[in-house]
């Protein structure tokens, strides 16, 4: 979607209005009392959607968190003349590590790391890995080789070169990456709740064990909601990064 | 053949094109020229439908373009344009066949016909049936595009500065064989450039346009000689004289019968056609260009291996095709008083002298309109024979050789 | 050429496989399939093992002395070596394990067995790259292809002669052969059939969105907002409209459509696949020469035989990049609509995650990464196939 000026104001509405929703227990009761006349229960009992919806978001940004402080160093480290002899093996590792299904990365952290949050963040942290140093090493080589001569003509040192001209240029494709990243981790922590994680899967997940559709209906609503507002945030904080080099014209 | 009356394009407010009236006759090359944005392109692109005229009507061969299905109508007209637009998911003989293909002609005939269309263009069929566009030229391109135009044998050409994309070198060589082409087939042409040059080394009638408009539309020798105003003068430039020598092919002036002698024939039988005319052409066995030797250099008594010169025939001889502007400004260039005339496979076919060129310039200041030919060829031929030419020839060869 | 600098890529993957089988278990002896067990390491178990993991070493430091393609050979051998022999060994070790254990004992991969895998991977890898440089791409392929398919016969040995057929998650996979191969098929199915929806849906869509703009912002931005949906929240929006239609209107019920199984799975899936194959058709259509079109047009072609002909062809590598994409992103969400009860490989993940049975999760996720490799490597293998000659990347 290409924003326009009014997308900021809206995302921002919108995200106020889904927080104040998100309190309402009583109303959303109430409307799934009428969707679905026939369960006994319509809100799962283990906690309200605020804490579910906190839960959640907690669990996302510590991985995603710890991906971005990993995954772009790493990806920077083999765009260097140190780390370069790395760069096919981890370039390769990513493309591999991008077709893996997330919910089979998940799946084998249980074994390594038992039930409840661990796990969930670990493979979320790794899974995310992929598309951030994917993201990195590919803005960072959009950077065209005559601007690092002229950067490096004007004597800067390399420090400069990557701080000044490297990354500003290459950080809108970065965010384009993390943004990839942290939208699949929001999506693979609702299946979180299948290994105790919590987070707005758990009523999902309980509602589909006990075939209350009011549960499922309760968890998934806001899923979908959140991971759509996070990725429009998201999609405002990338587009305010610095000028691309070409302004791409499709969507 | 073609009829444009009071054809106009309007893109909201702005004119594109203005009430324009035109006739293409049968077999004529029509060149629209003028500067950019006069609705050259949009005059060319209104006549095969790819872009509707907001009114006025276009006949072609008699019958409303507007009553025929556009489709079909492209189909029985030739098309090619500057970026040529070859199709890079099919190899050149598939890009030729395109419109026959469409026609519904069968396998062996649409092979058959690609073959002799590269034939036609000059590229050998067998290296480049397979080829794919990518692998072309651009002036290999260009011809292809130039023979996919002409695969369905229409009788009609559309083309929009075929010849734009490429270097001067290869669009001179394009021109010539584009008119060698024209001169057995025929075609009516509509062709468009912005290229004066293009212009009057290639056309029957020059329609020159400004603005949407119509300026001037007569043979290239009349807007030479006689611009209807200001603008017209400008854009043809003042150097009008040296533009008549464009129209003229070096074929039409050029000595048959230069001296010439085999290489292999040994020193004697040189020095001996050395001796009788100061100067010759050197061959091989199967005729072509190899070299020249100048009596002038002879002079400080070494061999004859040491006198003659190796000739590159791409650096020091011209095409028959080639106009006499060239052949004359090659001369300059080399500092040389004539130039060999070579065929593509490099067998010398005769030479051009100053003379000649002096001759075809004064020939079309007297005859205007008119095209100088054999006559002008006599002419040269007698000019070859003066000692006061030959002497000269090779100026820059004549020093020391030790 | 002598190029005495090392190789830091294989000394990494030496150095960690060396490490791994030092400090990490090589398998785990449990009581049943259930219960944790005691670790066993590669020191008490693996004398098998030293030979390949001293061979490797040896080729380590040997190839900084080699050229180029030698140290690719010297590489890629020692690698695959390196993983025939903790095939082998792994196999032998759970082999003397079982034999004082009782039936119902398991022998599990150990982190050991794991890592070490993965320095052999990166050694092998190393040399791999070093066959693909340009010095040595003359030597052609099949010279290559001798280390990726030793490797596979190593393993096949290992299971069929080596005893890797004891450890436990071959002994989960013998406990569910029955429904193992038609859990496969239902995979694939699922995945398959919804792969074609979304191409039927979604061709024709980037299509009409290559030629208007409006219909493009729309069906973009749709499809965008929906690949961002987590699955299980798509799936659970799904089922309970899809329960309440099926339960007002028996006639559906009739038709399998149901809130719960095949259904809802696999209109999820289907619309998951729509955005890479809308817009990489949009972007192929889009990306080509307005040149070629203008030309196509201007010698009379149809908009049918200018699309069909022309546009189509020339798009078909990015459409199948498309595809691709789709098909391995439908492999994976395949696995999670086992959760709204369609089964197939994703039933044994979430039976084993609710079993708390580490094997069988295995059993299930291990042939999910499999089958989303080897649809990317088939169907990119596909896509380069159909690729037009005169389009393919030189």
């Amino acid at each position: 979607m290409r924003p326009s000026r009014r997308t900021p104001v809206l995302a921002a509405f919108a995200t106020f209005v889904f927080a104040w929703l998100l309190t309402r227990t009583s109303w959303l009761e109430a409307a799934l009392k009428w969707a679905f006349p026939t369960e006994v229960s319509w809100l799962h009992p283990r906690a309200d959607l605020v804490s579910l919806t906190v839960e959640h978001l907690a669990i996302v940004a510590i991985s995603s968190g710890l991906t971005v402080l990993v995954g772009v160093p790493l990806g920077i480290w083999v765009t260097r003349s140190s780390g370069r002899d790395f760069r096919q093996l981890v370039a390769a590792s990513v493309d591999l590590g991008q077709t893996f299904p997330p919910v089979a990365v998940l799946a084998l952290a249980m074994p390594v790391l038992g039930f409840g949050f661990k796990p969930t963040i670990v493979a979320l942290f790794l899974y995310g890995m992929f598309p951030v140093v994917s993201s990195t090493i590919a803005g960072l080589d959009s950077v065209p080789t005559s601007t690092l001569e002229a950067a490096k003509g004007m004597g800067m040192s390399p420090m400069q070169v990557l701080f000044r001209v490297e990354l500003p240029l290459a950080s809108r494709i970065i965010m384009s990456g993390i943004r990839t990243s942290v939208v699949i981790n929001i999506g693979t922590a609702t299946i979180g709740a299948t290994i105790g994680t919590g987070g707005l899967g758990v009523p999902i997940i309980g509602g589909l064990a006990t075939r209350n559709m009011a549960y499922v209906v309760e968890g998934a609503l806001p899923a979908a909601v959140l991971a759509v507002l996070i990725d429009v945030l998201l999609g405002q904080v990338e587009h305010g990064f610095a000028v691309p080099l070409q302004e791409a014209d499709s969507a | 053949m073609i009829h444009l009356d009071g054809v106009t394009k309007r893109y909201g407010d702005t004119v594109a094109v203005d009430d324009l009236t035109l006739d293409v006759a049968e077999g004529e090359v029509c060149v629209l020229i003028g500067p950019s944005g006069c609705g050259k392109t949009t005059t060319l692109r209104m006549i095969n439908r790819l872009i509707t005229p907001t009114s006025g009507r276009i006949m072609i061969n008699g019958q409303d373009a507007s009553e025929l299905k556009a489709e079909e109508l492209r189909r029985s007209l030739g098309y090619a344009i500057q970026s040529v637009g070859l199709f890079p998911h099919l190899d050149v003989a598939a890009n030729i066949a395109v419109v026959p293909r469409l026609l519904g002609w069968d396998k062996p005939r649409l092979r058959g016909r690609a073959r002799e269309l590269l034939e036609l263009v000059g590229l050998e069929p067998e290296q480049y049936m397979g080829k794919y566009p990518r692998q072309l030229s651009g002036g290999e391109a260009q011809r292809i595009g130039v023979a996919r135009a002409l695969a369905a044998d229409p009788p009609v050409l559309l083309m929009d500065e075929p010849f734009g994309a490429v270097d001067p070198l290869n669009r001179g060589r394009l021109q010539g064989e584009f008119a060698r082409i024209q001169r057995d087939l025929h075609k009516t042409v509509v062709f468009v450039t912005h290229d004066i040059d293009e212009a009057i080394r290639l056309a029957d009638r020059i329609a020159i346009m400004r603005d949407g408009r119509l300026v001037q539309y007569d043979t290239p020798e009349t807007i030479l000689d006689n611009p209807v105003d200001h603008f017209v003068r400008d854009f043809v430039g003042s150097d009008r004289a040296l533009k008549r020598l464009v129209r003229v092919p070096v074929r039409d002036v050029m000595d048959t019968a230069p001296p010439v002698a085999r290489r292999s024939a040994g020193a004697k039988e040189m020095l001996a056609e050395v001796g009788r005319t100061r100067f010759v052409y050197l061959v091989d066995e199967q005729g072509r260009l190899t070299g020249w030797l100048d009596r002038a250099q002879l002079k400080g008594g070494c061999t004859v291996e040491d006198a003659l010169s190796d000739a590159d025939p791409a650096q020091v001889a011209v095409r028959p095709d080639a106009s006499l502007k060239e052949a004359l400004s090659r001369m300059l260039g080399l500092g040389f008083r004539s130039i060999a005339v070579v065929e593509s496979d490099g067998r010398l076919v005769g030479q051009v002298t100053l003379g000649s060129v002096e001759g075809a310039m004064t020939e079309s200041d007297e005859h205007q309109g008119a095209r100088p030919a054999e006559h002008m060829a006599e002419y040269s031929a007698e000019d070859t024979s003066d000692d006061s030419v030959l002497e000269s020839i090779a100026s820059d060869d004549q020093g020391d050789c030790t | 050429m002598l190029t005495r600098s090392p190789d830091r890529v294989a000394l990494t993957g030496a150095v960690l496989a060396l490490v791994s089988a030092l400090m990490l278990p090589a398998g785990t002896l449990r009581p049943n399939r259930l219960a944790q067990g005691d670790p066993h390491s590669w020191l008490a178990a693996g004398a098998i093992l030293a030979v390949p993991m001293l061979a490797l070493l040896l080729a380590v430091f040997a190839s900084f002395l080699c050229s180029r393609s030698l140290r690719g050979h010297v590489l890629s051998s020692a690698g695959v070596l390196l993983i025939g022999g903790i095939a082998l060994s792994l196999g032998a070790l759970s082999e003397s394990l079982m034999v004082d254990a009782p039936s119902i004992a398991r022998v599990s991969i150990g982190s050991g067995t794991w890592l070490m895998l993965a320095g052999a991977a990166i050694v092998a890898f190393s040399g791999w790259q070093a066959l693909m440089g340009k010095e040595s791409a003359s030597q052609g392929t099949h010279v290559r292809m001798v280390y990726p398919l030793a490797t596979a016969a190593f393993l096949f040995a290992a299971v069929a002669f080596g005893g890797l057929d004891t450890i436990s998650l071959a002994a989960e996979y013998g406990i569910r052969t029955a429904v193992f191969w038609p859990s496969v098929i239902a995979h694939l199915r699922l995945a398959g059939v919804s792969l074609v929806l979304g191409l039927a849906m979604g061709v024709p869509l980037g299509i009409i969105a290559a030629r208007d703009a409006r219909i493009r912002r729309v069906a973009l931005g749709v499809t965008g907002i929906i690949q961002t949906i987590p699955s299980l929240a798509m799936l659970g929006l799904l089922i309970a409209p899809l329960a309440a239609l099926s339960a007002a209107y028996p006639v559906l019920r009739q038709l399998g459509i149901r809130g719960i199984g095949e259904t809802p799975a696999m209109i999820a899936l289907t619309l998951y696949a729509l955005l890479p194959i809308v817009r990489n058709t949009y972007v192929g259509l889009a990306e080509v020469d307005p040149a070629v079109v203008d030309a196509g047009r201007g010698m009379g072609m149809s908009r049918g035989q200018l699309l069909w002909r022309v546009e189509m062809p020339l798009a078909l590598p990015l459409v199948l990049e498309g595809v691709r994409a789709g098909a391995v992103l439908l492999v994976g969400i395949t696995a999670v609509t086992a959760l709204v009860g369609a089964r197939n490989l994703g039933s044994f993940i979430f039976e084993g995650l609710g079993q708390a049975a580490p094997d069988l999760i295995l059993l299930g996720a291990l042939p999910i990464i499999v089958l989303a490799i080897v649809a990317d490597v088939g169907l990119s293998f596909i896509a380069d196939a159909v690729t037009p000659k005169g389009v393919r990347a030189a």
